[in-house]
């Protein structure tokens, strides 16, 4: 595969003076690939956790079968400070009739980091529930794209992103629901929840909804903002510090996603990792 | 009541069909090349600076490609556009001095008597030229400009110097150096400091030649201190050759002045509407923005306010109404440069019988914009599967201290509400045109009386035929 075309246009392009159009594909990640394929058959459930602990390129492909569920965990853990701490990641997953798309998603480390996911709902009936956080620090860029199309007739879409960002970081986040022709009955959600902690950081949020067909019912909405100072005031008059009190309400906000991944000692992993970068933050 | 069987071709649009005989005095060549240039800017006696900057804007505009994103600008051939047309008509401020069909049509459009009963001042262009500027006197007296900007380029080409062009460079884009080049006709408006104008103005653009572009300028400038409505109106009759609108509007809204800026487009379905709206807003300066976008066959149109002053503050409504053949890319764009400057975005569209509808917005939150506030919301409304209905926002903030919020949702209306209505003896047709009166009705509401009879009635010739 050419790097070039790796990540990520958007459905549609919009305005080049944000340059929110496409990523750029992190320099000296090398051609390597890792590919996995998952497949889940007609009628079965499964659960998978993957953890992706080092840079370069990965590419996951997964197919749900028809009435099929699948919960799919993937955390990105790469150190930041590691030589090869570029990374990108694609996932490309198909649901069949009646098939059901869960998704847990954790972007936590990496320089330059480029994650994709693409669900294509072509199933009547199918669905996908997509949870994701992020979490940028230093000056690490993070550039996020993940597109939900519904092809198949009453076909549900939940895409939930939480995200905080402190120091310098940089963060895209192309959220995209489409509904296609022929989707009728279907409906989607988009949420995208983003914390701003410092002076340096810069957040571009872009939540793409589009349809061609009316008999839909779709929703989005992005809400960016610094921490709550009421929270933070109600926590720091129960006895907490600045940054117990702000620890916690990052915590507070990540908490919906970082409770469905099913792992206890990954769960745990996650929460010292993020304590530890908002101590050093 | 009879159920109405009118399919979309048969759309009364007559009011604004009307063609008048080609009777212009002047026409250019067609294309674009620079002894096109010079050969308007001798006829319109530009001083020499501004030959240059049309040059000038000439050179950019060579240089710049047509935008990568947006709607197909396939059908527009510059090569077949006819950027000058002068109507056989001096400009007046007497009606009775216009000749007799250009006078009629304006008639048709209700501009004279709308002037008789609610507006402060109204400027009329007819293709490449204002035909009809007036003002009140007493506005007059408290130092009000509004003329035409040939007049403006005479009388006051200290200020025209100033602030022409240079809050939409020629650079910006390929339509705004096209417009640098070609621009002829619109409204330049001064209101000194302090100075409330108490009734609207209201220019209105009437293109008639067939495959011809217009190019207005318009150039608002409202002191500190000082309010201003200002009304814009466009239409044109169809043609099979596609027409060409890049006008472009530069609004400067000084210390705790206030500008309200309201736009009723009816283009053809023709017409390629690539329009650059951009307001400047100064310390506790408020600007209010109320767009419908009903015609042409392509539009491209994003007003774009910059905050740059502490508390600055922007209102944009916006109703865009998308039906067969049309591809209405409309939205806004804010940037938000100061502290404690904040922005309210609220939005309707409408699609239709395979239109397409797209709202784009940008909001783009500098570092300086300590404690800025920016709110979105944006609804669609599908009226069949065949059409389109898409919704790009983008969000780019810096700084840790904004609060910014985006909702948008999209759907068609609910069989319920219909079933609710007919339930209490209305009929389908109807209940389906009440529920879309509703939905553009926080729009609506915004607009002086006679625009928002305009726009109802708009919506409901739209919609006679969708479900007979």
């Amino acid at each position: 595969m050419d790097t070039n075309e790796i990540y990520s246009e958007i459905p549609m392009r919009t305005w080049r003076w944000l340059g929110v159009n496409e990523i750029k594909t992190p320099a000296n990640i090398g051609d390597d690939i890792k590919k996995q394929e998952i497949t889940v058959e007609a009628g079965q459930s499964d659960e998978l956790v993957l953890e992706h602990r080092n840079g370069g390129q990965h590419e996951t492909v997964v197919h749900v079968g028809a009435g099929a569920k699948l919960h799919l965990v993937l955390a990105q853990l790469v150190p930041t400070d590691a030589p090869n701490s570029s990374y990108t990641s694609r996932v490309t997953v198909d649901v069949a009739d009646g098939g059901a798309f869960s998704y847990t998603g954790a972007e936590l480390g990496g320089s330059t980091i480029a994650s994709e996911l693409t669900v294509n709902l072509t199933g009547k009936e199918s669905t996908a529930d997509v949870w994701s956080l992020y979490f940028g620090d230093g000056a690490r860029l993070l550039d996020l794209n993940y597109i939900i199309r519904q092809a198949g007739k009453k076909t549900d879409a939940n895409m939930q992103v939480r995200g905080t960002l402190m120091g310098t970081s940089t963060k895209n986040f192309r959220g995209t629901l489409d509904f296609l022709e022929g989707a009728k009955g279907s409906v989607g959600r988009e949420n995208e929840e983003v914390m701003l902690l410092d002076e340096g950081v810069r957040n571009r949020s872009v939540p793409i909804m589009l349809s061609h067909e009316d008999d839909v019912d779709g929703h989005h909405a992005v809400a960016v903002g610094r921490m709550d100072e009421a929270k933070l005031f109600y926590l720091m008059s129960r006895g907490l510090d600045l940054e117990e009190a702000k620890s916690l309400v990052v915590e507070a906000s990540l908490r919906p996603v970082i409770d469905r991944i099913p792992d206890a000692k990954l769960r745990e992993e996650i929460d010292s990792y993020l304590k530890g970068r908002l101590a050093n933050g | 009541m009879a159920k109405k069987k009118t399919f979309v071709e048969d759309i009364e649009r007559t009011l604004y069909d009307i063609k008048d005989a080609d009777n212009s005095a002047y026409k250019s060549e067609s294309g674009l090349t620079e002894d096109i240039i010079r050969d308007i800017s001798a006829r319109k006696h530009d001083p020499q600076w501004m030959l240059e900057f049309r040059l000038k804007s000439l050179e950019t505009y060579n240089k710049i490609g047509l935008p990568t994103w947006g709607p197909s600008l396939a059908d527009l051939d510059m090569d077949k556009i006819v950027t000058y047309v002068q109507p056989d008509a001096k400009m007046t401020g007497n009606w009775k001095d216009v000749p007799e069909d250009i006078k009629d049509t304006f008639d048709r459009l209700g501009i004279p008597e709308a002037e008789q009963t609610s507006l402060g001042g109204v400027g009329a262009q007819y293709d490449s030229e204002v035909v009809y500027h007036s003002i009140q006197e007493d506005m007059v007296k408290q130092g009000v400009i509004y003329t035409d900007m040939e007049t403006a380029i005479r009388e006051h080409e200290d200020i025209v110097k100033e602030y022409f062009m240079k809050l939409v460079p020629p650079k910006d884009h390929k339509f705004a150096a096209l417009h640098g080049a070609v621009w002829s006709g619109g409204s330049f408006v001064y209101v000194p400091a302090g100075v409330q104008v108490k009734m609207p103005l209201q220019s209105y653009f009437r293109l008639n030649a067939a495959g011809a572009g217009q190019f207005e300028h318009t150039l608002i400038i409202v002191e500190p201190g000082a309010s201003l409505h200002f009304i814009e109106g466009c239409s044109a009759p169809k043609y099979n050759v596609t027409n060409l609108h890049a006008g472009c509007v530069e609004l400067y809204v000084k210390e705790g002045a206030r500008l309200r800026y309201s736009t009723i487009e009816n283009w053809s379905r023709n017409m390629m509407n690539l329009n650059t709206k951009r307001a400047l807003v100064e310390k506790d300066g408020i600007i209010e923005w109320v767009s419908g976008s009903f015609g042409s066959h392509v539009s491209c149109l994003y007003p774009c306010s910059i905050l740059h002053g502490e508390r600055a503050r922007c209102e944009f409504t916006g109703v865009t109404f998308a039906s067969k053949g049309q591809d209405l890319d409309t939205g806004a764009s804010v940037i938000l440069t100061a502290p404690d400057t904040s922005a309210n975005i609220n939005t309707r569209t409408i699609s239709k019988a395979g239109g397409k509808a797209t709202y784009r917005s940008a909001v783009k939150v500098t570092k300086n914009a300590r404690r800025a506030k920016c709110s979105v919301n944006c609804e669609s409304l599908m009226l069949d599967n065949e059409s389109r209905s898409d919704t790009l926002p983008v969000m780019d903030i810096e700084g840790a201290d904004a609060d910014v919020g985006h909702e948008a949702k999209i759907g068609r209306i609910s069989d319920e509400a219909v079933f609710y209505l007919t339930c209490r003896g209305i009929d389908e047709d109807e209940a389906r045109a009440m529920i879309v009166r509703g939905f553009v009705e926080p729009i609506a509401k915004e607009l002086p009386l006679e625009y928002a009879v305009e726009m109802n009635n708009l919506v409901n010739i739209e919609l006679e035929g969708t479900m007979g």
